[in-house]
């Protein structure tokens, strides 16, 4: 007992001096990134931009609240270069806490992005979208009959609806861009109707509910429009067989347009490597970059005219996107979840 | 856990107890471990109020409730009698695969809850190949889940008092004319009782603290509440109001439990000790015992993971496991290590039956029943509110901020996790530390030995399995840990838990098998290594109490 122990204690402390012996060197050009985001196209982009600059990218992935919280906690210690999240509601309340500063035109780009995916005062950006769409059953539903979100409120559709948690940030987002087009009243009622149409309690995630309506527990679910891709796109016959069950359409507000969420990016309030930072982000609207994002998790591009090789996504087809400007949805978020629990979705 | 009751009256409750007595050094320890929930409630006194607690208790408080309630009292039923009657069976009983089973029933705690509520989810939903089945979801659902990878806390702490337990109740209520059964429940079940007590406050304190496995399985408890109006609501103080809801239904859970052991003092055993013998079952029923033990291993931790590792097949490797292995172990072996010493300086403030002491260990036992994210979020509190007073005093004396940044290194990880597993480790290392009676203490001091002596000669021999335990147990829970790590870790630090994470949370359990498969191989050797060494604390007990009494002249009483 007595060696093991001490033979641990030799161990973890060796390894402990090695950690620490492995700080940054003053020589490497670096940015801090922390990143709510976890995805396939990630690591590749990271290191093309490594390989282009030479800059070496540090890591840290966790909850975009915690990530918010540990900034804020670092104070004017914090070694944040970018903050990343999967939600433009997250990066309005990172704007609210002050942890952003306003970055340059990044050599052209920023005036290339649309009005809609940005902050008004540059403070943040979205650099990937994602549509949240209606994924329906092609052989019990034809796709004019969910052609707005509300559709799958109406009373048609009772017991055939699958949804996912109110706890999920698409779906909150969702109805905060609801708010935003039709106003709290009708995005209430919209709520309430799909509870009272659910087929069953909410649970499971995105892909779940995809997987509920091929199985024909239901008919129609919203999800984001990347999971029905991966599936169409899978190596496993089984998730391609789901994907082939079913179909996804891009409803609109009844004001128009469909909804999208951002992965976006800040400049923290005191980020140490702010050349770097700036130089990160204008690769990261590069069409390097921004052809991983399309090709390998198969989101939509932010910047327009970008070129990449994905059939599923194609496929797809233009669509008509909500040109509310996304800083609404973090504006709106609390008030939807509000809406959420006072119709009793789960 | 936090009670100081023994289960045994040898001696009137202030008796001097020989061995160090470190109460102060308990107190001390207790506020460390206690300070991140400490700003978590200054956070909710101090924090802004708005109406949202009005608009959560007229919309969803009751379901938060009642779902709270079910999971937890699913997740105690199953815990307590599959874990009970696994460890009944294994130290009392000769069966087929005995040996590899004290061992591998203590697997699922490996396995993270969420993970296996992905994988059950994925098998028996309508899609999946056990759709006959009914679908794992709701209160009950995760309830299940929690019961089936939680239950080794029970199973764990029980066997180890049915080993240690003397057979000379249970063989007198035999003699009595009670059959097997009523032997079990009427002698051998009650001295069992604080343990398994202490196993199932475990268990209740983790279904509680959880997010991911209630909200995939759709039975939103109150952390479910408490992380929406943190999340949704955009309010920190609401949610650690939330919080101390938690911590206080926590509290109720720890009193039970010293009832629970306060009533088993009066089934007190001494005397000399019989070792237990085991039972040679016969053919039919060595084989039934065996069946019955693979139940638990195969849904807690098996079958998920099959089911995960089936779509592992079509899924590409997750990379940099080796790495994030040698990370885990790192994490996970120093603060089992620590934690352990903690709860035997806990277990000794304890044993001087000071009021100081109780509460002390109360306290730091309290940071369990947080959800990992608040836990996070007071650590994260804490640790700017330090920084800052360090930088103030570094910059009057130096001009410049204090050199290291305190978040974002292993200390402020390990940190973390004393303050939110110690009490996984005091529960066994003072469930370990009652056994060792008064009686061999004053043995010992009667034959010259020093307070020191007495615990490294007399009480480490007895206890160190305890002890082990309680290591093994906070390194498991590291090793699953997943909020506090990642917003607190260093730069490129992944671990094992959080890769499963990140792939599972982002819908792809295919490649959230690997890991989730490394964590459990890895929690696989310190579960076989506990399994011999308290085989071998046996031992070594009985010849102890055994080389005492012959040295002392007489059965000590």
């Amino acid at each position: 007992m007595k060696k093991t122990v001490s033979r641990l204690a030799l161990a973890t402390g060796a390894a402990a001096a090695a950690l620490a012996a492995c700080g940054p060197q003053e020589d490497v050009r670096e940015v801090n990134i922390f990143s709510a985001r976890h995805y396939a196209s990630d690591e590749v982009v990271f290191n093309a931009f490594t390989e282009e600059t030479g800059i070496r990218v540090n890591l840290v992935e966790a909850g975009g609240d915690l990530l918010i919280e540990r900034v804020r906690a670092d104070g004017e210690r914090s070694p944040a270069d970018l903050i990343i999240t999967v939600d433009a509601g997250r990066l309005q309340r990172a704007e609210e806490a002050n942890l952003f500063q306003p970055v340059g035109d990044l050599g052209g780009a920023f005036d290339q992005l649309p009005d809609s995916l940005k902050h008004p005062e540059g403070l943040w950006f979205g650099f990937a979208t994602r549509a949240r769409v209606i994924a329906y059953a092609p052989d019990r539903v034809d796709p004019s009959e969910i052609a707005h979100y509300g559709d799958i409120a109406n009373p048609e559709f009772e017991g055939r609806v699958c949804a996912r948690s109110s706890n999920n940030v698409y779906n909150q987002s969702t109805l905060a861009a609801m708010i935003a087009n039709e106003g709290v009243e009708a995005t209430e009622a919209f709520a309430r109707g799909v509870v009272a149409n659910m087929a069953r309690e909410p649970q499971g995630g995105d892909t779940d509910q995809i997987i509920a309506i091929a199985a024909g527990e239901c008919d129609v679910a919203l999800v984001n429009h990347y999971y029905f891709a991966r599936l169409a796109r899978s190596d496993d016959p089984e998730q391609r067989a789901v994907a082939e069950a079913t179909a996804i359409t891009f409803p609109e507000f009844r004001s128009g347009g469909t909804h999208i969420n951002v992965t976006g990016v800040g400049m923290g309030a005191n980020a140490p490597n702010r050349d770097e930072a700036e130089e990160f982000m204008r690769f990261l609207l590069s069409d390097t970059a921004q052809r991983a994002f399309a090709e390998l998790t198969n989101e939509i591009p932010a910047m327009p005219g970008v070129e990449y090789d994905n059939d599923v996504l194609d496929g797809f087809g233009a669509f008509n996107a909500d040109d509310v400007n996304i800083s609404e949805l973090g504006r709106n978020a609390a008030e939807a979840q509000r809406i959420f629990d006072r119709a009793g979705w789960q | 856990m936090a009670v100081s009751d023994a289960p045994y009256r040898a001696s009137p409750p202030r008796a001097r107890r020989a061995g160090p007595n470190p109460v102060w050094l308990a107190v001390a320890g207790a506020v460390i471990c206690a300070a991140p929930l400490i700003a978590v409630a200054a956070l909710a006194v101090f924090g802004g109020w708005t109406d949202y607690f009005e608009h959560i208790a007229r919309t969803r408080l009751t379901t938060y409730v009642v779902n709270t309630l079910l999971v937890g009292a699913t997740a105690a039923v199953i815990a307590g009698a599959g874990g009970t009657l696994a460890a009944w069976m294994v130290a009392r009983y000769r069966f087929f695969g005995r040996g590899a089973y004290e061992w591998l029933l203590a697997l699922p705690l490996a396995m993270p809850a969420y993970a296996a509520a992905y994988g059950w989810y994925d098998l028996t939903s309508a899609a999946g190949p056990l759709s006959f089945l009914p679908t794992v979801r709701g209160p009950f659902g995760a309830g299940l889940i929690f019961g089936l990878t939680f239950y080794p806390y029970v199973y764990l702490l029980a066997r180890e008092a049915f080993a240690g337990q003397s057979v000379e109740a249970y063989d007198a209520a035999r003699t009595l004319g009670c059959g097997p059964r009523s032997a079990f429940t009427r002698a051998a079940l009650p001295l069992a009782r604080p343990a398994i007590a202490a196993g199932l406050a475990l268990v209740v304190m983790e279904a509680l603290a959880d997010f991911g496995t209630v909200v995939h399985l759709g039975a939103p408890t109150l952390s479910v509440g408490l992380m929406r109006a943190w999340a949704g609501e955009g309010s920190l103080p609401d949610a650690a109001r939330l919080a101390l809801i938690l911590v206080s239904i926590a509290f109720v859970i720890f009193f039970l439990e010293r009832l629970m052991r306060r009533r088993a003092r009066q089934s007190a055993s001494s005397g000399r000790r019989r070792p237990p013998q085991r039972v040679a079952l016969s053919a039919p029923l060595s084989a039934l015992a065996a069946i019955l033990c693979a139940v638990p291993i195969l849904a807690g931790l098996v079958i998920p993971l099959a089911r995960l590792g089936w779509r592992a097949m079509h899924a590409p490797v997750a990379r940099g496991l080796g790495e994030a292995a040698w990370n885990t172990v790192l994490l996970s072996g120093l603060s089992g290590m620590i934690a352990a010493g903690l709860g035997l300086s806990f277990a000794y403030a304890l044993r001087t039956r000071r009021r100081r002491a109780a509460f002390a260990a109360r306290l730091a036992g309290l940071g369990y029943a947080v959800p990992g994210a608040v836990a996070a979020v007071g650590v994260l509190g804490l640790l700017g509110w330090v920084q800052g007073g360090l930088d103030d005093v570094w910059r009057a004396a130096t001009g410049g901020p204090f050199p290291v940044l305190l978040t974002g290194g292993i200390i402020a990880l390990v940190f973390a996790y004393q303050s939110r597993f110690v009490a996984a480790a005091i529960g066994p290392s003072e469930s370990a530390l009652s056994r060792v009676t008064p009686t061999l203490d004053h043995a010992a001091r009667s034959l010259g030995a020093k307070p020191m002596e007495v615990a490294w000669r007399v009480h480490w021999p007895l206890i160190s399995s305890g002890a082990a335990l309680a290591g093994l147990l906070v390194f498991v829970e590291v090793m699953k840990e997943l909020p506090a790590t990642m917003i607190l870790r260093p730069f490129n630090f992944n671990t094992l838990a959080v890769t499963a994470h990140n792939y599972a949370h982002d819908e792809r359990l295919g490649e959230a098998a690997l890991p989730a498969l490394v964590l459990v191989l890895i929690a696989l050797g310190p579960m076989i290594w506990i399994a011999r060494r308290i085989t071998r604390t046996e031992a070594a007990r009985r010849e102890a109490e055994a080389d005492l009494a012959e040295r002392t002249g007489a059965g000590w009483q």
